[in-house]
């Protein structure tokens, strides 16, 4: 760090007031937000730019969106450069004009300058609860070109030297079905920004631009290093895996994502060829998405501790055929690629856990479901109730698989039953774990949950993006597979299975019952501690038939404790007939 | 001290893992302090014990004793180490995986190996029951009797001592939470119950279930524990009330405290962070890092332009509370407003290992009270940091605490040999410096988490340093964060039980209340506040606390209508008089036209066009006590003199360094090495450093920076 003049103290003043200023940027939209995906199950992100584009800070949000944030700031740079005024907000979602990941993901950026100098930028991205087009809530799944999918914003000036664009505030306006919900997020985005700027004005008054623009180089050398470090301890070879998406939404369906690794050196190759052709649903992932998906895989079985900046992207090559469901070319939709997002990662990880088996788990929920019940109330205005439902993952090398924890691909939090019905017409009848759905494994998977959601309103559209019906998560080194998706209609004696993804026209009084995939198996479940399948029967997550039949062990229905002598005398039993 | 005056002294006392501090002060503000043993089995008797011998002493008796203010650690220790009561939760049917799911999000983006707390409930005894009510507070579906009676079967069986009740919307109506507590009452009269709406009226339900069910988990034993203290107080004498300090640094008369114990959660630590606050302001200083290491964790807190830092994002259990408030997810929520503290499993009790990769580990585990440190000579064989630094000689090798404790150095070195100077080939003192350096690491986090994670410069603060071994390693950690300045009050090592005498007793009313700013009934709000004055009326009698004393405030938290998080601001005139203090349209309007610039100087932005939502009403009363500041009556034990080898390390090797009592310091500037040996602590002063004594007799240490 020496070669730079920043000393170790004043290195990691810098490295952490940058994190505690994308954090409180951060903050700044969970308090001030209006829609619920935002300010309770916290879809947004912000991070600082230094002023090539380079993210040197993100906040604790979601791994996926940082690699758009180049992306966007480079069609800033692209466009702009020299027309850049202190003052200036830009706005984009578009991924083919903009480099932006899907439409209702609307990023605002702040350059920041420093005595008339463009240093940096503030940017944040918020997932709007609407943005217009075919569905309420515009993540649709039904598309077939991206015209469809709601307002596309090239890379715009929302502000010119500190001038509102009313012009283009107008036409959001018009073109969203809730916007006092986008138009109030909007402001808390750019007041993020603002904050943003004013804390990186304190940082700069205190160490001088020069001195953070040296570091900034060196937090990205920095963070390379480690990265290299870490890769050269890994063995050296070619790991490939395919991962499946249901895609029942569409002929072309189901996708294929397939991945090659080479680990050579302190060097990673990731080879995508073999993926599915883009499809016409709006499952396509754009490239900065697809990008991120494979960066976080690999950061997530490297050292936790390494920055949060780019570097550590540099040893690692991507190579993504074009016109590919991983990337996809004009005008291809890609509303709900979030999931082609996440079996990339999966994909990655599978590929992985072939490399380093002792540092990855089985298959997880797969991501976050989308739930979207959307209409109007009496007096015709809209309402749209986004709801992202996630919480399983795999049994682990070192444990179960937790409840309750989502795919490290979207760090989410769960929207409070209270503040759903509060804020919209309607009423979820239930949410939690559900008995016997956890993959059997040494360790078990996470059991798959429940929302159960009860539509208020008048007619309404309810639209789903969920998966893992055909292609439940698997199991590794001997574990079972986790429990497959359902997608209930009006559950009892006519109830109707729904589609994996789908939009369909609900009433007043329908339910919808979405049971999520669980967490895959770890291990063989007959090397499971029968101490720990009693506990589990006395949770009541796992049934006394259950526990016989995938794990071999006996539990006393009166006393609820294990039969050991009757336990061996099972596992004996069903190790006999697998030979 | 001259022999007692009816009832004008003050007691506080400080209950640690190892230790027990006490501290009694006139109305002049002269104290006496005194350190004893913890008794773990029942802590009140080390107290009872305690206070009886510092009567005796100074010839005074029980009913001297005005009031008596305690701090505990004793709710935070029950969560961290899973000792709270077997608790059931009644929860609304559908919803009993609540508790377990959480929030989802979790801290760590980039690990794979997470796993959150397991909640304080175990799924078995989260029970639900038939009922439903609506966003609104209406019934959907009337609370089923049998189903509550099948819950309370259940309990029975499971042999639940605390039952947690929480229903969804039940902030919005609370008539099913309260049928069934008279229910749970009724059938199970000796379990401790703790209702939702009575613990925070708030919207969300995770956070409710959280708070509400933390409550209970601490109920059964904060409130054995507070009738045993009082018990154990009177028989010896002392009949004063018993006020405790709550997490959010102010004090709560024991019965509030035994309704919510959820408030004193972070009750210990937070006595140390009052003090300082106190100390600093007489010391003109605006920034200030406390740091206070006591037998079995260290703890940092800052002070920042004069203000000590809240919070209402807390969580406990959490271990480390480290960089942002969006690291969510650790410990177990908690909405109710605490100190910002960071704390680190790092003590003069932690125990030294060597891991099977051949690093040298320090804690979190810590030998406690008993058996403590290996040169307490009580049993205990693991070696601890206390031991390192007695093999150091940073430690008087004899004794501790008056006499209170003898040390033995031939214990302390024969741990440090056998735990980590044998497993690592090197010398007892290398050894023993080596714990030293990375018990400092580990405290250095915690430090850094209030300060560096929060792009806060160390340089810009003076740090203050307290607790049993803080002074041991302030000056060294100071050193590596390039603060300059340490100062080391008078009685350090009871620090925190002097800053309980200086808290003011503090009363807090909430009162949810949603509705529509434009469509704001004055005579609803007005009955509201109405209702919160004579809720706050009742308790300050129930504490015989005179209200013409307090200073009292009226507030409302708002926000814009769609928005999560409210803002608070003050709603003017409260003057005691119902009449009087009535708000009308013009005075409402006001409080919005408040809540717009509040949002503006908070978030940078205001709409005034925008509907906005009143959601709590609030009341509060507190009561500056005024009391002249405290000062230490000299301590005649502990006096030292003299001189003894130090090993500073591998580079300094060992110094003789003089040892000497806090009166042999002056003005003017002593370079170190020093040692500084008082009652209750040892100061280092090491080589590099200098020390000084002010007026008020705080240590200064001045540091050379490279």
């Amino acid at each position: 760090m020496t070669a730079r003049n920043i000393d170790p103290v004043t290195f990691e003043v810098i490295q952490n007031g940058l994190d505690s200023l994308v954090d409180e940027m951060a903050i700044t939209i969970m308090r001030t937000a209006y829609s619920g995906i935002v300010k309770d199950a916290l879809d947004y992100s912000t991070a600082l730019c230094d002023r090539n584009g380079r993210v040197i800070a993100q906040g604790l949000t979601i791994i996926m969106h940082l690699g758009s944030f180049p992306s966007i700031v480079n069609s800033i740079i692209r466009q702009y450069e020299g027309r850049i005024y202190p003052g200036d907000v830009f706005i984009a979602n578009d991924p083919y004009e903009s480099g932006g990941i899907h439409l209702p993901d609307v990023f605002i950026i702040k350059p920041i300058f420093v005595n008339g100098e463009l240093e940096a930028y503030a940017g944040t991205v918020a997932h709007q609860a609407d943005i217009g087009g075919l569905v309420s809530g515009s993540n649709a799944t039904e598309s077939v070109e991206i015209y469809q999918e709601g307002l596309r914003i090239p890379t715009l000036k929302l502000y010119e030297r500190g001038e509102a664009n009313k012009t283009l505030f107008a036409m959001i306006k018009i073109n969203v079905r809730v916007p006092e919900m986008v138009l109030g997020d909007m402001r808390s985005q750019i007041a993020a920004n603002a904050i943003g700027e004013r804390s990186y004005l304190e940082l700069s008054r205190r160490y001088g631009a020069e001195l953070i623009r040296n570091f900034s180089d060196e937090l990205l050398d920095y963070s390379e290093r480690l990265a290299r470090q870490e890769i050269s301890e890994l063995p050296d070879g070619e790991y490939e895996w395919e991962s499946y998406i249901d895609a029942d939404n569409t002929p072309e369906g189901p996708v294929k994502i397939c991945v090659k690794l080479t680990i050579k050196g302190d060097e990673i190759d990731v080879d995508m060829t073999g993926s599915t052709p883009q499809v016409r649903a709006g499952i396509n992932s754009p490239l900065p998405f697809t990008e991120a998906a494979i960066y976080g895989a690999i950061r997530l079985i490297m050292d936790p501790g390494i920055p949060n900046a780019a570097g550590y992207q540099r040893p690692i090559h991507i190579h993504v055929p074009e016109a590919t469901v991983v990337n996809p070319v004009h005008p291809a939709p890609c509303a709900a690629r979030g999931i082609t997002g996440f079996r990339t990662m999966d994909a990655v990880m599978g590929a992985l856990a072939q490399a380093v088996p002792d540092r990855v788990p089985a298959d997880g929920e797969g991501g976050n479901t989308n739930i979207t019940v959307g209409g109007y109330h009496e007096d015709h205005t809209a309402f749209a109730f986004v709801d992202l439902f996630a919480g399983g993952r795999g049994g682990r090398p070192t444990g179960d698989g937790p409840d309750g924890v989502p795919h490290p691909a979207a760090n989410i939090a769960c929207t409070p039953v209270e503040i759903a019905e509060a804020d919209h017409p309607i009423l979820i009848e239930a949410y939690g774990l559900i008995q016997d759905t956890g993959g059997p494994g040494k360790f078990r998977g996470s059991l798959g949950h429940v929302r159960q959601i009860r539509n208020l309103a008048g007619r309404a559209t309810l639209q789903i993006r969920s998966d893992k019906r055909k292609f439940p998560p698997y199991g590794l080194h001997g574990g079972g597979p986790g429990s497959r998706s359902q997608n209930i209609l009006n559950p009892g004696p006519d109830e109707v299975l729904l589609r994996t993804m789908v939009q369909v026209e609900i009433e007043c009084g329908d339910v919808l019952r979405h049971e999520m995939s669980s967490g895959g198996g770890w291990g063989d479940p007959l090397e499971r501690d029968p101490a720990l399948v009693a506990r589990d029967v006395l949770d009541e997550k796992v049934s006394i038939p259950h526990a016989a039949g995938a794990y071999g062990v006996v539990v006393n229905p009166d006393t609820l404790e294990v039969d050991e002598a009757e336990t061996v005398a099972l596992r004996n039993e069903i190790r006999s007939q697998r030979d | 001290m001259t022999p007692s005056v009816n009832r004008t002294y003050r007691l506080g006392s400080d209950i640690g893992g190892t230790f027990t501090d006490l501290v009694l002060i006139s109305p002049d503000g002269r104290y006496t302090t005194r350190k004893v043993s913890s008794t773990v089995d029942d802590y009140s008797r080390g107290i009872a014990e305690g206070a009886v011998a510092m009567l005796q002493e100074l010839q005074m008796t029980g009913d001297s004793i005005r009031e008596v203010v305690h701090g505990t650690t004793i709710a935070t220790n029950a969560i961290l180490e899973n000792k709270g009561a077997k608790t059931a939760l009644i929860t609304t049917k559908g919803f009993r995986d609540v508790l377990e799911l959480r929030r989802l999000r979790v801290p760590e983006l980039f690990s794979l190996n997470y796993t959150p707390p397991p909640p304080l409930v175990e799924r078995r005894l989260r029970l639900e029951v038939d009922e439903r009510l609506a966003a609104d507070g209406s019934v959907i579906t009337e609370l089923d009797i049998a189903s509550v009676n099948r819950a309370i079967e259940r309990i029975k069986q499971g042999g639940a001592e605390a039952v947690a009740v929480c229903l969804l919307h039940s902030y919005r109506n609370g008539e099913h939470e309260e049928r069934i507590a008279e229910l749970v009452k009724e059938a199970l009269p000796e379990v401790y119950l703790s209702v939702s709406i009575k613990v925070l009226p708030e919207i969300r339900e995770y956070e409710r279930t959280s708070t509400t069910v933390v409550n209970a988990y601490i109920g059964p034993l904060v409130n054995r524990y507070i009738r045993a203290l009082g018990t154990r107080l009177k028989d010896v004498g002392i009949g004063a009330p018993i006020r405790i300090m709550q997490s959010n640094g102010g004090v709560m008369s024991a019965a509030a405290a035994a309704e919510t114990p959820a408030q004193i959660i972070e009750s210990g630590p937070a006595a140390g962070v009052v003090g300082a606050h106190r100390l600093a302001g007489r010391l003109g200083l605006q920034n200030v890092i406390t740091f206070d290491m006591g037998g079995t964790t260290a703890k940092a807190s800052i002070i920042e332009d004069g203000g000590r830092s809240l919070t209402t994002e807390y969580e406990v259990g959490a271990g480390i509370s480290l960089s942002s408030r969006l690291v969510k997810g650790r410990g177990h929520a908690l909405k109710l407003p605490v100190i910002d503290i960071s704390e680190v499993g790092a003590g003069g009790g932690s125990i030294v290992s060597v891991d099977r990769g051949g690093a040298l580990k320090v804690g979190p585990e810590s030998a406690g009270a008993t058996p403590g440190p290996a040169c307490y000579g009580a049993g205990g064989t693991d070696a601890t940091i206390t031991d390192a630094n007695v093999t150091l000689g940073y430690i008087n090798p004899g004794e501790l605490a008056g006499g209170a404790v003898l040390l033995h150095a031939d214990l302390a070195r024969q741990a440090i040999r056998t735990s980590a100077a044998e497993p690592l080939g090197m010398s007892e003192e290398e050894a023993a410096s080596g714990v030293f350096a990375i018990a400092n690491v580990t405290m250095i986090r915690a430090i850094k988490a209030v300060s560096t994670y929060r792009g806060r410069d160390p340089r810009d603060f003076t740090m203050l340093a307290f607790g049993g071994s803080g002074p041991v390693h302030a000056a060294e950690i100071a050193r590596s964060l390039s603060i300059r300045q340490v100062i080391i009050p008078p009685a350090p090592g009871v620090f925190s039980a002097v800053g309980l005498l200086e808290a003011d007793p503090e009363y807090h009313f909430v009162q949810t209340f949603i509705s529509a700013a434009h469509s704001i009934d004055p005579a609803a709000i007005n009955r509201a506040y109405r209702g919160l004055r004579k809720r706050a009326s009742q308790a300050l009698e129930a504490d015989a606390i005179i209200p013409d004393d307090a200073e009292w405030v009226r507030q409302a938290d708002l926000r814009y209508s769609g928005q999560a998080y409210e803002l608070t601001v003050d709603v003017p005139g409260v003057t005691g008089d119902d009449e009087h203090d009535d708000l009308d349209d013009r005075a409402l309007a006001e409080v919005v036209s408040r809540f717009h610039h509040e949002h503006e100087r908070t978030y940078g932005h205001m709409s005034e066009t925008d509907a906005v939502d009143f959601i709590n009403l609030r009341y509060s009363a507190r009561f500056a006590t005024n009391s002249p500041p405290p000062h230490a009556v000299a301590n005649i034990k502990g006096k030292s003199s003299g001189e003894r080898r130090v090993y500073f390390g591998p580079e300094t090797g060992h110094i003789t360094t003089p040892i000497m009592a806090r009166s042999g310091l002056s003005e003017s500037p002593l370079a170190g090495p020093l040692i500084i040996e008082e009652y209750d602590a040892t100061t280092v002063v090491p080589p590099g450093t200098s020390a000084r004594l002010d007026a008020a007799a705080n240590i200064i240490i001045d540091i050379e920076l490279d």
